[in-house]
C-alpha cells in the first residue's frame, strides 16, 4: 500500500528546506477569508491566486493552493455557525446545528467543535489518501450514473424527511428545489424557462439563492431581537471555551470517523464534492443517532459530522484528481490547471511515475492540517466578535453583505435579485415550518440528477430497471431510499401515538 | 390556527403551484422528448400531490400552522424585505456605495435605533469598509457614485 522508497524521497523533498512550506500560512489565511465571506468562493480564491503559482515550483504551488482549499473548507463553517450564512455550499449542514448552538450562547464551543472536526476530518481524509489512493481510484470507477442518481435521491430524501416538520412539508421543500433547478438550459441543450431573461440561461445561481434562503430570510426573523446571543454573559469570546470545544470533538469518535469516511468516499466521486459530502454525512449521522430528534436544535454531533465530512472530502477529491486526472469539483479543477502550468497530467501514469511527488503533496497537506488548528484558533477570536454587535446594526449590515455577495458570484444584478427573491421565499417557508435546507439541496443537486438520469437512460438503452439488476451498489442505495421513505413516517406515527398514550391530557 | 390555512401559507402554496406549472409548461413547450422532461414531469406530479395532501391536512385540522407572529411583526418583516428588494435593484442603478449607505441607515432606523447621529455614521463607515475591502476582491467592475 505504501511505497517506502518513494515515501522517504517525499519526506526529503518536504523537510530538506523551508521552501515547500513558504506559502502554506498565507494560503490558509486566504482560504479562511474567502471561505468565511459569503459570496467569495474557495474556487474563486484558488483561481485568483493561480497566476501567482507561475513563479513557484510544483510542490510549492500545490501546497499553496491546497492550503487555500483547506482554510476555505473551515472558513465557510465559521459564518454558518455565527450567522447562519454558509460561506460556501460545502458548509450548508454546518449551519443546521452550529447556528442554534451560537444562538444558545455556545458559539465558542461550536467554533471549537467545527475547527476540531475540520482538522481531524482533513487529517483522516489525507491519511486515507496516503494508504488507499490506488484501491479508492478503482472503487470510484465502479460508480456509474445510476449509482449517482441513487446517492443524490438518498441524500435528498434523508434531509427532506429528517426534519422537525411533517414529512409532506419536507418532501415539498425538496421537490420545490428540484423543480427550480430545472430553470434554464437542460443538460441535453434544450432552452426552457428563461422568462425572456438571459441571466437564467444557466439556471438559477445556486450560491446567491442559498445566501437568500438561508441568511437573508433568517435575518428577517431575527429582526425583533436585540443580540444574536440574548444572554449578555454568553456573548464573550473565550479562547478557553473555543479550545475546550475543540477537544470536545474527541468525545464523538464514532461521529468523527463516520463523517470523515463518508466525506472521503463522496469527495472521491468526480463531480460530487464537498457540498454533497457535508449533507449526506449530516443526514446519515442524524439518522443513526439516539438524539435524532434533537438534531437541528444545536447538537454538537451535527457540527462534528458536517465539518469532518466537508474537510475529509478534500482528501477524497484529491484521489480523483491524482489517480484519475478528473477534478472532483471547481477547486480541484483549478489544481488541475496548476498541473498543466508545470507540464504534468494527473492519472494512472502520474501515480506510477511521480509517486514521491504524490506522497509529498499528501504529507504536506497533513502538515497544513496541523497549521490550520493553530491559525484557526488565532483567527476565531476575531471572527467571533460578531455576536457582540447589536442586531439593530447587524441585520441591515449583513443583509447588505448578502446582496454584495450575490453580486460577487454572478457579476451581474441577477445575483442580488436572486438573493432577495429567495429571501422572500425563505421567509414564507420558515413561517410555515418548511425546511429551507431541503430546497437548497434540491436546487444544488437537481442539475446533477438530470444529467445522471439522462446518462443512465442512454447507457441502459432505455431500460433502466434491467440495467439496475446488474448494479448491486445502486440496488443497495435504492433499498435504503425505500426504507427511509416508508419507515420514517411510520416511526413518527408510532412515536406520536406512544406520546399521546403516555400523556393523555 | 388549526382547521384552516393562513393567508401567507395559502400564498406560499399558490406560489409553488404557479412556479411549478410555469416551469412544466415551459419545458413541455420547449421539447416533449423524454430527456428534457425526465425530472420536470415526475417532480411536478409529486408537488401537485403534496399540495393536495398539505391543504387537505390543514383543512382537516391535522397540521396546524403553529403560533403565528403578530400582525405588526409581519408588517415589519415585509417592510424590511421591501426595502431590501429596492436596495438590491438599486445597486447597479444608483451605485453600490450610495445604495448601501442609504439601505443600512434606513435598516438601522427600522430596527429601532433612536440616536440620530449614530446610524448614518455607522452606515458610512460600513459602506467605506465594504467598498474598499470586500469590493476590492471582486473580479467584476462595480458601479459607484462617490468612490
Amino acid at each position: 500500500m505504501l511505497d517506502t522508497i518513494a515515501f522517504s524521497q517525499a519526506m526529503d523533498m518536504l523537510f530538506s528546506g523551508f521552501g515547500p512550506w513558504l506559502y502554506v500560512i498565507p494560503g490558509l489565511l486566504i482560504g479562511l477569508v474567502f471561505g468565511a465571506v459569503p459570496g467569495l468562493q474557495i474556487s474563486m480564491a484558488m483561481a485568483v491566486f493561480l497566476p501567482v503559482t507561475f513563479a513557484m515550483d510544483f510542490l510549492q504551488a500545490m501546497l499553496f493552493l491546497t492550503a487555500i482549499f483547506t482554510g476555505g473548507a473551515y472558513g465557510g463553517g465559521v459564518t454558518a455557525i455565527l450567522m447562519n450564512i454558509p460561506g460556501s455550499s460545502s458548509s450548508v449542514a454546518t449551519a443546521f446545528d452550529g447556528y442554534p448552538m451560537a444562538r444558545q450562547g455556545k458559539h465558542n464551543e461550536a467554533l471549537g467543535l467545527g475547527l476540531g472536526a475540520s482538522v481531524v476530518g482533513a487529517f483522516i481524509g489525507y491519511i486515507l489518501l496516503l494508504f488507499l489512493i490506488e484501491p479508492l481510484a478503482g472503487l470510484v470507477l465502479k460508480l456509474g450514473p445510476l449509482e449517482m442518481v441513487m446517492v443524490v435521491l438518498w441524500g435528498l430524501t434523508l434531509i427532506a424527511t429528517l426534519n422537525d416538520s411533517t414529512v409532506a412539508k419536507g418532501l415539498m421543500a425538496g421537490a420545490l428545489g428540484l423543480i427550480l433547478s430545472q430553470v434554464g438550459m437542460s443538460t441535453t441543450g434544450v432552452l426552457r424557462t428563461r422568462i425572456g431573461n438571459p441571466y437564467l440561461i444557466d439556471g438559477i445561481a445556486v450560491v446567491p439563492a442559498m445566501i437568500g434562503i438561508f441568511a437573508a430570510s433568517e435575518l428577517l426573523r431575527l429582526r425583533g431581537n436585540t443580540y444574536l446571543v440574548e444572554a449578555e454573559g454568553a456573548r464573550n469570546i473565550s479562547f478557553g471555551r473555543i479550545l475546550s470545544g475543540m477537544f470536545e470533538t474527541f468525545r464523538y469518535p464514532g461521529v468523527l470517523l463516520r463523517g470523515s469516511l463518508i466525506g472521503a468516499v463522496i469527495g472521491a466521486i468526480p463531480g460530487v464534492g464537498s457540498s454533497v459530502a457535508n449533507l449526506v454525512a449530516y443526514g446519515e449521522v442524524r439518522r443513526s443517532s439516539k438524539n435524532r430528534d434533537k438534531f437541528g436544535t444545536g447538537v454538537p454531533e451535527g457540527v462534528v459530522a458536517a465539518e469532518s465530512a466537508n474537510s475529509s472530502s478534500e482528501g477524497g477529491s484529491m484521489t480523483a484528481l491524482l489517480a484519475l486526472g478528473i477534478p472532483g469539483g471547481a477547486a480541484t479543477a483549478v489544481l488541475l490547471a496548476a498541473f498543466s502550468f508545470h507540464n504534468l497530467v494527473g492519472g494512472p501514469a502520474f501515480i506510477r511515475d511521480e509517486r514521491d511527488l504524490i506522497y509529498a503533496i499528501i504529507v504536506g497537506n497533513l502538515g497544513q492540517v496541523v497549521l490550520l488548528a493553530v491559525i484557526g484558533l488565532l483567527t476565531l477570536r476575531l471572527l467571533g466578535m460578531v455576536v457582540k454587535v447589536p442586531l439593530t446594526y447587524l441585520v441591515p449590515s449583513v443583509l447588505a453583505l448578502c446582496a454584495w455577495g450575490g453580486f460577487g458570484i454572478t457579476g451581474t444584478i441577477a445575483g442580488p435579485v436572486t438573493v432577495v427573491c429567495f429571501a422572500g421565499l425563505g421567509w414564507l417557508m420558515r413561517r410555515h415550518d418548511y425546511p429551507v435546507a431541503a430546497t437548497v439541496i434540491g436546487l444544488l443537486l437537481g442539475r446533477m440528477t438530470e444529467g445522471e438520469l439522462v446518462r443512465t437512460m442512454q447507457i441502459s438503452g432505455g431500460n433502466p430497471l434491467a440495467y439496475m439488476v446488474e448494479r448491486p451498489i445502486a440496488i443497495l442505495f435504492l433499498v435504503l431510499l425505500v426504507l427511509i421513505t416508508i419507515f420514517i413516517p411510520l416511526w413518527r406515527l408510532y412515536r406520536k401515538r406512544r406520546e399521546a398514550a403516555e400523556n393523555p391530557s | 390556527m388549526s382547521g384552516r390555512l393562513t393567508l401567507t401559507h395559502t400564498a406560499f402554496l399558490a406560489l409553488v403551484a404557479l412556479v411549478t406549472s410555469y416551469i412544466s409548461w415551459s419545458a413541455i413547450k420547449a421539447s416533449t422528448k423524454l430527456f428534457n422532461l425526465i425530472v420536470v414531469v415526475p417532480v411536478a406530479a409529486i408537488i401537485a400531490i403534496l399540495i393536495v395532501t398539505i391543504v387537505a391536512s390543514a383543512l382537516r385540522g391535522k397540521a396546524s400552522d403553529g403560533a403565528m407572529p403578530s400582525r405588526a411583526n409581519t408588517l415589519g418583516d415585509i417592510l424590511l424585505l421591501g426595502c431590501f428588494a429596492v436596495f438590491c435593484v438599486a445597486l447597479t442603478k444608483v451605485g453600490f456605495d450610495i445604495a448601501t449607505f442609504i439601505f443600512v441607515w434606513i435598516g438601522i432606523v427600522l430596527g429601532g435605533e433612536k440616536r440620530i447621529w449614530l446610524p448614518p455614521l455607522f452606515s458610512a463607515l460600513f459602506t467605506l469598509i465594504l467598498v474598499k475591502g470586500f469590493g476590492a476582491l471582486f473580479p467584476f467592475p462595480m458601479p459607484m457614485l462617490v468612490f
